[in-house]
């Protein structure tokens, strides 16, 4: 099998890289081969999903699938993985594991959209976990990243760790790679880490940085504004979607999911101008923003 | 002179006996008596002198040390505790017992400090109409520590205080009577053993050392600090209980005089049985074992436990309290460590919200970090927790055990990520569990095997158990067991056994890390360690 054949010559690479006869090599082969009957597991499913959709949502398989265009949808999968050494550092055969300490009293919206876009993308194992400084949380928040997945007692089986924690904390944090990452601090910063993860910024620097100024809009001036400011940003929100389907152009980002977040949690939905309405309603086609409407109730 | 002449008889029978004795003895023995009878000269002058001022004393009454308590008389009277002395019952006449923590003289007045457990108040004795000079000179040359009973008004006072526990008031004592009196040298003073590490240092003032107070575990009991713990530490247990009781679970006894070791005869004692010999029991193992194959599903047993380990680290114990659980599951042992868990973090939360005052006079001697949890506990597997380590620079092999610089390296990372002091490792290497751990299906390197710790120490080891009698006696063999001495406990499983899982805790391990205290003998009332056998 010609994956087979590719797994065996990247591990052996590896060991001759280190220069040195690894005893662990053959261990890693196999959980190699394990990872990538996983991995073609789950292409099946995601193709699967990708045929019963018809929304939007196909725009952002696309988005990824176009930087791969020249190889096979095998290996597009096969990237999908190495993708992930490439972006948090080199496998250590263990769980990646992203923690995340959130203030009760805020819940972080875009985040548990941008959950629900990784669970799709890669084997996610979620949790939620209550810290000792806060005393109760509500049961929806206890229960934000939807039901426990039936094979969450084998933590090896997955790609990524989501683990969220309901903490006192001031600031939402983010705490990844303890040895080599400082905790990032603030929403906007973790949400821009995490849809690296799913799909790379536009290489226009232009583009890129329309992404990033509305997601500062949104968390600066909708989360945080006076209604002045919001129903500026709304007739700007309005005025960039008479022109394209998505904040940024023809591509659902980072921005979509942010201002829609900002825009639901100010309370300024039901007042939005039509071309607003319209965007607000292809995001929740999309169907990763359900569980954020369950929290607001 | 009656009594003096009874001391001369004494000198005089003495002086008999030792006529066979050495010179050197018996010159020793008569200079002893010769003090002994100065000293009983002396006493009967000052209690002449007490006698000739009695007679212009208005307060005799009021004052003085009481007959032994021999169950004479049931008086009717209420005793407040200290705890309970509050503005609210300002002005009041109470009555009260508690010991002389700290007396201070100065002129007509003289300061008390009365306390009880680990709550204290200030009294006065003030020369008045209610008190005479002879009463406050009583007053002041009652020796610490002894046990008195006092009637006194409550009284609020202006400023706080800051010294007692009780700070908004203070006793004005009108009657006073020693019922117990302690003797006038201790071999250490409390306020000593209770100040905080180094500031003794600064001030030039003396602190206790561990073994003075483990010597004199009396009276180290009674300062405000052991008080408190070893309150918590009842708290633990109780907590315990009543948690897993309302899980369902059934308290068991379970023998300690047992005739084989369960896990090979290196770590355990030996005692003579008749003409046999006998072990302690390191862990009620086997007993929660063939209770759960009795068809007792959900056990736990709180009880002696013993290792006959020689080592003398700061966590380590020869005999301690050990809460056991035991348990069957249904389909993956997960549920397990999930019902232990939760015991531990119910435990955690009970103690954070009904001891708040016991942590916190704990912490005023020994500072620490309140302790932090997850809910669900966190857990980790081996391999990843390997891999943490291995990130931070550790070299370690796969299968190889954590040592304990690696357990509190791994502790500190876990904080660093989750902020928590206690989680679960799982999926420990099989080589390094006892030979009843069941191997894991996916990987036989690896076994259905945990440990939990608490700020970075092992707190509990635990693993779904082997439950059928062929793979048992394969596993004993491969560990070169001796079938024949672990005949009766493979035996049980051969009718009809369900699958089960537990592990056991170190009580005071558990006080110790809770509290963020640096050695186990802290948390144990009587510790035995390889030096210590009393008190």
């Amino acid at each position: 099998m010609p994956m087979y054949q590719q797994g065996d010559s990247r591990s052996s690479e590896h060991a001759l890289q280190n220069g040195e006869v690894d005893p662990a090599v053959s261990a890693l082969e196999a959980r190699q081969d394990e990872i990538l009957r996983k991995l073609y597991e789950l292409k099946a499913a995601v193709e699967g999903l990708a045929k019963t959709v018809t929304t939007p949502d196909a725009d952002l398989d696309v988005t990824v699938s176009s930087s791969f265009s020249s190889q096979s949808s095998r290996s597009i999968m096969l990237e999908g993985s190495t993708d992930l050494d490439t972006l948090l550092g080199e496998d250590l055969g263990a769980l990646r594991d992203i923690v995340i300490n959130a203030n009760p009293a805020r819940p972080p919206l875009t985040l548990l959209v941008l959950h629900s876009l990784l669970s799709q993308r890669y084997r996610v194992l979620s949790t939620v976990h209550v810290h000792s400084s806060v005393s109760s949380v509500p049961p929806q928040l206890q229960s934000c990243l939807g039901p426990r997945h039936p094979d969450s007692y084998a933590r090896h089986l997955f790609q990524l760790g989501f683990t969220l924690i309901w903490k006192d904390v001031p600031k939402l944090e983010m705490k990844f790679s303890v040895h080599n990452m400082c905790p990032i601090e603030g929403e906007a910063s973790v949400a821009r880490f995490l849809f690296k993860l799913l799909a790379p910024y536009p290489s226009d620097p232009a583009a890129a940085t329309l992404v990033d100024s509305w997601v500062d809009t949104a968390f600066f001036q909708l989360a945080e504004g006076s209604s002045k400011e919001r129903a500026a940003v709304l007739r700007a929100l309005n005025s960039a979607l008479g022109r394209s389907p998505w904040l940024s152009g023809p591509e659902f980002s980072l921005a979509d999911v942010a201002c829609y977040c900002c825009v639901l949690q100010s309370c300024a939905a039901s007042s939005a101008p039509a071309n607003v309405q319209r965007w607000m309603k292809s995001c929740e086609n999309l169907g990763h923003f359900s569980s954020t409407k369950q929290l607001l109730q | 002179m009656k009594f003096r002449s009874f001391k001369l008889q004494n000198l005089l029978i003495a002086t008999e006996e030792q006529q066979a004795q050495s010179k050197k003895a018996l010159k020793k023995q008569q200079k002893e008596a010769e003090k002994a009878a100065r000293k009983a000269e002396k006493q009967a002058m000052a209690a002449s002198e007490q006698q000739g001022a009695d007679e212009d004393d208005f307060a005799k009454e009021r004052y003085g040390v009481s007959a032994m308590v021999q169950s004479q008389q049931k008086l009717d009277r209420v005793l407040v505790r200290v705890q309970d002395l509050s503005p609210e019952k300002a002005d009041q006449l109470i009555w009260l017992r508690a010991r002389i923590h700290t007396s201070r003289a100065k002129g007509k007045q003289c300061f008390l400090v009365l306390r009880q457990q680990q709550f204290n108040v200030q009294a006065l004795v003030a020369v008045g109409d209610r008190a005479s000079k002879q009463m406050v000179k009583f007053a002041a040359n009652i020796t610490k520590e002894s046990i008195v009973d006092v009637e006194a008004v409550v009284r609020k006072v202006e400023q706080k205080i800051e010294s007692c526990s009780q700070q908004d008031v203070e006793l004005h004592i009108e009657r006073i009577f020693v019922i117990s009196q302690a003797e006038a040298r201790l071999p250490l003073q409390l306020e000593d053993a209770v100040r905080p590490d180094g500031e003794g240092e600064e001030e030039g003032r003396a602190t206790v050392n561990q073994d003075t107070r483990l010597d004199n575990r009396v009276i180290d009991l009674r300062t405000t600090t052991s008080q408190a713990i070893f309150r918590l530490q009842s708290g633990v247990c109780q907590l315990f209980r009543d948690t897993l009781t309302k899980k369902g679970f059934v308290e068991i006894q379970t023998p300690k005089i047992i005739s084989a070791a369960s896990e090979g005869g290196a770590n355990v004692f030996t005692v003579s049985y008749f003409k046999t010999s006998a072990y302690l029991a390191q862990s009620p193992q086997l007993y929660k074992q063939m209770c759960i194959c009795a068809d007792f599903d959900k056990v736990f047993c709180v009880g002696p436990v013993f290792r006959a380990e020689d080592s003398n680290t700061h966590r380590h114990l020869t005999e301690f309290v050990g809460l056991d659980i035991e348990m069957t599951f249904n389909y993956h042992y997960h549920e397990v460590i999930e019902s232990i868990t939760d015991t531990m973090v119910q435990i955690f939360k009970g103690l954070r919200d009904n001891f708040q005052t016991e942590i916190q006079t704990v912490s005023k001697q020994f500072p620490s970090e309140p302790f932090k949890f997850l809910e669900p506990t966190l857990r980790l597997e081996y391999t990843e927790g390997v891999a943490m380590l291995r990130e931070a620079g550790v070299e370690m092999g796969d299968e190889d055990d954590l040592s304990t610089p690696n357990e509190k390296l791994l502790g500190r990372l876990v904080k660093e990520k989750y902020d928590t002091d206690f989680y679960v490792l799982d999926k420990y290497p099989l080589a390094v569990r006892p030979f009843y751990t069941m191997p894991d299906p996916n990987n036989p390197k690896y076994s259905n095997s945990y440990d939990m710790f608490m700020r970075g120490e092992e707190i509990l080891s635990g693993a779904q158990r082997v439950h059928d009698p062929e793979l048992l006696t394969q596993r004993a063999v491969h560990h070169q067991i001796d079938l024949e001495k672990i005949k009766s406990y493979i035996d049980s499983f051969r009718f009809g056994a369900p699958p089960h899982g537990g592990g056991g805790i170190g009580l005071e391990r558990v006080c110790m890390l809770y509290l963020g205290l640096h050695n186990v003998r802290q948390t144990s009332m009587f510790p035995r360690d390889p030096k210590r056998l009393t008190p």
